[in-house]
């Protein structure tokens, strides 16, 4: 009995449904290019075609149907999103303006800050205050809100965010003024402290700004999508995916439309998630690496790791502080270079530099023959032969050398190399560049890489996977199958979840408070409340607990997850080990003598989802052998040699070769370097292990 | 330039632009992943919040290879100085495997005794191959405390001088035992000291990893390559500039209405590749603790310097050296011992305006106007109703920037520094403080064909039945910003407390009603306000 399961992921580009039987295992994929003006057509072109390619029909579809989306981001970067109304605390009128007073970069006195999503005049003050105990010393008037609410009406607003200081100690303010504001205007309205209520009222208010800004944007799609499903005979509710990897109702998800601002990628974060759980790897780095971007994020305990903040409409693409902060929790994704069309240049220091410049995807690499003169990423690796100008995506775009090389040679005239040497340079620059940001990165979390194995996709990934694990002391590389459908099937895999933040400071050897339980038990009842809008009864919700804890005098804290139960699950005695356990890992020592103290609590809310178990389509039969041989160089340092190259799809599950090999695919190339040996796995993955230090 | 000794075996080699470009690279990823797990680790408020303190790689002789890049100018330069004066007094021979130094000596290193500066000594193959120091800005050393109100250095706090934290690896109890019994909070500077010996010793680390990876017995003829480059660059981009002298004045006034004159000569000196900057005409050494000491003018200077020239090439011994510093000594840019130094960053982070304006002629696309100058820090002490005291962190808050050539000012913002405002909300947790508003300072900024950018305007009480006190250094209250090219300038600062202008530096004492207001400068605007511009309004 076929259980048909289908997700669906609007991109930048294009717009991707799968479709699972859950049952049998059987998958089918559909592409159709985004519709930027209107995204639900091309949500409901990728739907028919799949339906269509796999002969089922829409009733047929009665499991919720996933979806995940850049929506919510592309509408707040592109300054298409709803024309949103704030309210604020007097007095603070200016906060999204005056930021932090941060300079994000020194040296340059160009800077420049995006303007905020909601512009100044929609901007409006209340006489009301609560203390920082959370002690309501002014109450909001109706006559003032009444005023208030004629003037935004005048603005013609389609929603309004409220968000007054000190809001994330008590919201009773808040929620006054956003039903009487709600009540007047008959227009959404989103408060700080159910967004976010954490304590730092710029990330907070801006959160909330993106947050009343993104509502109309969701809302209006989400009921159109629901309107055109519940006709064409759908029986599934719509889930969406949040940022964290978790998924909800689609009615939660237009109510604080914020948590979906990493929604696309979170989705290619569970497919590294999935594979993690089915390769029985416990600490795992997803290495994409693609035409325009390098992206790693880190699955820890089979989970990817997150981040409880997040910037979006950075004005500088690599310059943290140049976007908008926003307090949601987010797979932690980072870029970590610009991918193959990353353009080398010599600095005026006489340097080989590569990045941050690309050459896009036009004119693209010079070897692309569409009118690149500079040498880039991919031009590179076809020099050194680890990409063939032939078979370049599966044939379908042969790669002109000669063009590769006259880019390349006023680069090796000036550093005085020849050609092959430049393009080993190159090579070896970009993979130590993604190595150093992945590292940078690992830092900045508290997380030595040393060890972890790379899960390697994207067009450029599987390249540069091997050397990029050496320069982070790993000695094991995944290739798996199908990349691009594998992060679709990250959106059918993963559980219902939302995770929630709350700040309250308590000491940690004195956790247990009254405040501290009715905190506790409003965020249990909100997970209930959120879980159940997705279907998930009360008794399956299963509760996660953690906190944010520093020393006292810290202004950073670290986070430590707990455990599980529908009560606090551990004893003080046992919390203290555990933070510290924690502390010692990331920063190696744990201070004696200062006590610790709590700052924000965590619960994250989820109902497991039930197990479905894709076939990815088992590897060939028979023998491997290879179908061409070419010269390849390893290194500057080393001679170029004739290396084997297979054809993946060729290759029987066992089989086992030395490096240096090659094995192409139509969606890219895998490179073994010297030193590592590579063995076929059943289900048609590559598993790459470091034999030596060669 | 003399090259090092040539070590043996491989560190002879010589470097091209790939291989340079990985080690280089290598050895910046280092100690930039040190400074960020300092930072991340520190307790001192202000280095995990503003990132202030500084990291860097340097040679047996004491030059700078290679430098974290963190949160303020002042502390990055000044180690650079501040390293050699250490080495002076404690060779590079007499020290063995396990040893770290420590110092605050203000005048030799980052110019305030809260400043320390730990060095750990890397040896290889029983020979000494490079240090890792490090400078971070403690969250108390004894004395005065923050703010300019101390009489002389040894009011201001504990002196550490140049000596051993740890000999050959066991702890100078006799070191620990002096600093932590001088200190308010010897928890949180122990903290900080075990920090930066941590990430010294994972730099070390990485150091020998990389050694080992390329074959290298030391480091000296990478440093030499790293350095001569970046020296050769930085004069090179020098002798694009036309010969000559160009001079300017900007002048600065604190709360008590002394007023401090800034005054700049640049020479270009492009057959050497060489920038002269002279600050004689400048004031005299002020009786409150705002006098700068030489590494930090010179930090300063450096950075204005380098941010208008040649910002992308890396902070080391070859790109400083090019820039040299006339100042006179016993002035308010060359305080000697001792005269107090711990608001230094009143005038140290004033020096760009007068800087920026005797540039402009020679690159006029970065010509900037004068803003707000320092920002204005604030702390406050009391204590609660049961009689335990409070103390808040230092908070700060920043002004208007100036007009730029093609660009309005940028609005409240840093600068020179990065340093970022502690949140309101988090001022008002940590003590019973209420802010009544927090808001831009609307016209404040310069008219100008780019306008200035506009200060802020902040009132805050304190709920108490108690007295209490405010620790306040704020500037520019009657000599507003300048405009340049033809800008106005922007609206002068005002400190009150009810209404009424405070007029002294020291600290206040204040009672339960006292509302205390903050109205920060507005930056200068640049070019005549008759021309138009192309950009809108400072956001």
């Amino acid at each position: 009995m076929a259980d048909w399961r289908l997700a669906v992921d609007i991109g930048g580009t294009f717009t991707d449904t799968v479709l699972l039987d859950a049952d049998s295992g059987r998958v089918v994929v559909g592409k159709e290019l985004t519709t930027p003006a209107n995204p639900l057509e091309g949500v409901q072109a990728a739907i028919a075609s799949v339906l269509a390619m796999a002969g089922v029909g829409a009733d047929e579809v009665t499991a919720p149907i996933v979806h995940a989306t850049t929506l919510v981001t592309n509408a707040l970067v592109q300054r298409r999103a709803g024309r949103a109304g704030l309210v604020v605390t007097q007095g603070f009128a200016d906060t999204l303006l005056i930021r932090d007073e941060h300079r994000y970069d020194m040296y340059d006195l160009q800077i420049e800050f995006p303007d905020p999503p909601i512009p100044r005049q929609r901007i409006l003050e209340l006489d009301e205050r609560v203390n920082a105990r959370g002690e309501v010393l002014t109450a909001p008037d109706a006559a003032d809100l009444d005023r208030l609410a004629a003037e935004l009406a005048g603005t013609g607003v389609e929603a309004v965010g409220v968000c007054f200081v000190n809001s994330y100690m008590n919201g009773a303010n808040e929620r006054a003024a956003g039903e009487h504001l709600a009540q007047a205007l008959g227009v959404p309205v989103c408060l700080s402290s159910e967004v976010a209520p954490q304590i730092r009222e710029y990330p907070r208010m801006m959160t909330t700004a993106c947050n009343a800004a993104a509502m109309p944007v969701l809302g209006g799609y989400l009921d159109d999508l629901e309107r055109w499903l519940a006709e064409e005979g759908f029986g599934g509710s719509v889930l969406m995916m949040l940022s964290n990897g978790g998924v909800v109702a689609a009615t939660e998800a237009a109510r604080v439309p914020i948590r979906l601002v990493e929604s696309g990628p979170a989705a290619g974060a569970l497919a590294g998630t999935w594979y993690s759980q089915r390769l029985g790897e416990d600490r795992l780095l997803c290495f994409d690496m693609g035409g325009t971007t390098a992206k790693a994020c880190l699955i820890e305990d089979f989970e990817p790791a997150l981040t409880s903040s997040f910037e979006i409409a950075r004005v500088y693409r690599f310059k943290k502080g140049s976007g908008y902060p926003v307090l949601v929790p987010s797979v932690d994704l980072v870029e970590i270079g610009a991918g193959g069309g990353s353009l080398a240049r010599v600095d005026n220091l006489g340097l080989l530099r590569v990045g941050p410049v690309s050459a896009g995807a036009d004119p693209g690499p010079a070897s692309y023959g569409r009118g690149g003169t500079e040498p880039a990423v991919t031009d590179a690796d076809l020099l050194v032969g680890y990409l063939s100008a032939e078979d370049f995506l599966g044939g379908e775009m042969p790669l002109e050398v000669g063009a590769a090389r006259t880019a390349a040679g006023p680069l090796a005239e000036r550093l005085e190399l020849d050609i092959e040497s430049l393009a080993s340079g190159i090579v070896e620059v970009v993979d130590q560049n993604m190595a150093a940001s992945a590292r940078m990165h690992a830092v900045e979390r508290g997380v030595d890489l040393r060890g972890v194995t790379l899960l390697a996709f994207g067009g450029a990934g599987p390249v540069h996977a091997c050397r990029v694990a050496e320069l982070v002391e790993s000695s094991r590389v995944v290739f798996p199958v199908h990349a691009s459908v594998l992060s679709a099937f990250g959106t059918l895999v993963t559980p219902v979840r939302i995770d929630l933040a709350r700040s309250l400071l308590r000491p940690l050897a004195d956790l247990r408070s009254d405040d501290a339980e009715a905190l506790l038990e409003s965020m249990r009842s909100e997970g209930r409340r959120v879980l159940a809008g997705a279907g998930v009864p009360a008794a399956e919700v299963r509760f996660r607990y953690g906190i944010d804890v520093r020393y006292r005098g810290q202004g950073n804290e670290i986070t430590v997850w707990l455990g599980e139960g529908t009560d606090w699950p551990t004893g003080d005695a046992e919390t203290l080990a555990a933070f510290e356990a924690e502390y010692k890992r990331v920063y190696g020592l744990t201070i004696d003598d200062v006590p610790a103290e709590v700052v924000t609590w965590r619960l994250s809310a989820w109902a497991p989802v039930t197990g479905v178990a894709p076939d990815l389509g088992a590897p060939a039969g028979g023998e491997a052998a290879p179908i061409a041989h070419r010269t390849v160089r390893f290194g500057r340092d080393r001679e170029p040699g004739e290396v084997a190259i297979y054809e993946r799809a060729g290759l029987p599950a066992g089989t086992r070769l030395e490096g240096p090999v090659i094995i192409s695919e139509a969606e890219t190339t895998v490179v073994i370097r010297p030193g590592w040996a590579v063995e076929v796995n059943a289900d048609g993955s590559l598993l790459a292990q470091r034999e030596e230090a060669a | 330039m003399s090259s090092a000794t040539p070590g043996a075996g491989a560190a002879a080699r010589r470097f091209d632009g790939v291989d340079l470009q990985v080690l280089w690279q290598s050895i910046i990823s280092t100690v930039n992943e040190q400074a960020t797990a300092l930072q991340r680790s520190a307790f001192s408020p202000i280095v995990r919040e503003a990132g202030d303190l500084a990291n860097g790689l340097f040679d047996p002789r004491g030059r700078m290879v290679a430098q974290a890049v963190t949160g303020t100018p002042g502390h990055i330069n000044s180690l650079a100085m501040g390293v050699m004066a250490v080495l002076a007094e404690h060779p590079a021979e007499t020290l063995s495997p396990g040893d770290v130094l420590i110092t605050n000596d203000p005048y030799k290193t980052c110019g305030q005794l809260l400043d320390v500066t730990v060095m750990t000594p890397v040896f290889r193959g029983g020979r000494l191959i490079a240090f890792f120091c490090s400078t971070i800005h403690h969250s108390d050393v004894g004395g005065y405390g923050i703010g300019a109100g101390g009489r002389d250095v040894f009011e201001e706090g504990l002196w550490i001088p140049i000596c051993k934290l740890m000999v050959a690896g066991e702890r100078n109890s006799d070191v620990w035992n002096f600093i932590l019994s001088n200190v308010r909070t010897p928890d949180h500077v122990a903290g900080d000291l075990h920090a930066q010996m941590a990430s010294a010793a994972v730099g070390a680390e990485r150091l020998q990893a990389l050694c080992d990876a390329w074959g290298l017995d030391d480091i000296d003829a990478l440093a030499d390559e790293i350095i001569e480059r970046s020296e050769e660059a930085t004069r090179a981009s020098i002798r694009t500039l036309p010969a000559g002298t160009h001079e300017a004045e900007a002048l600065l006034d604190l709360a008590d209405g002394s007023m401090v004159t800034i005054h700049c000569e640049v020479t270009v000196d492009p057959e050497q590749g060489e920038i002269l900057v002279s600050y004689e005409g400048s004031s005299a050494a002020s009786r409150w603790g705002i006098n700068v000491v030489r590494n930090y003018t010179h930090a300063y200077t450096t950075f204005t310097v380098r941010s208008m020239l040649n910002p992308e090439i890396p902070n080391n011994h070859g790109s400083l050296a090019p820039i040299r510093l006339a100042a006179p000594e016993g002035s308010i840019v060359n305080a000697t011992s001792p005269q107090p130094c711990t608001a230094r960053h009143v005038v140290g982070m004033f020096l760009p305006n007068a800087l920026l304006k005797a540039l402009a002629p020679l690159k006029p696309s970065q010509a900037m106007a004068e803003g707000s100058g320092a920002v204005w820090t604030m702390q406050v002490s009391g204590s609660h109703p049961d009689g335990s005291p409070f103390i808040t962190a230092m908070f700060t808050y920043a002004g208007g920037v100036g007009g730029r050539a093609t660009k309005p000012g940028l609005s409240a913002c840093s600068y020179p520094t990065g340093v970022a405002a502690v949140p309101v909300e988090v001022v008002e947790a940590s003590a019973p403080i209420r802010f009544l508003r927090k808001e831009l300072r609307v016209g404040s900024g310069g008219a100008g064909r780019q306008p200035g950018g506009d200060g802020q305007t902040i009132e805050f009480l304190v709920d108490t039945e108690r007295e209490w006190q405010l620790n306040a250094v704020t500037s520019r209250l009657t000599a507003a910003p300048q405009g340049l090219d033809g800008g106005e300038p922007g609206a002068a600062g005002s400190f009150c407390v009810n209404g009424e202008p405070v007029i002294t530096q020291a600290r206040l004492s204040l009672g339960p009603d006292d509302v205390v207001r903050l109205d920060l400068p507005g930056g200068g605007g640049y070019g005549s306000p008759a021309e138009p511009g192309n950009g809108d309004s400072a956001s």
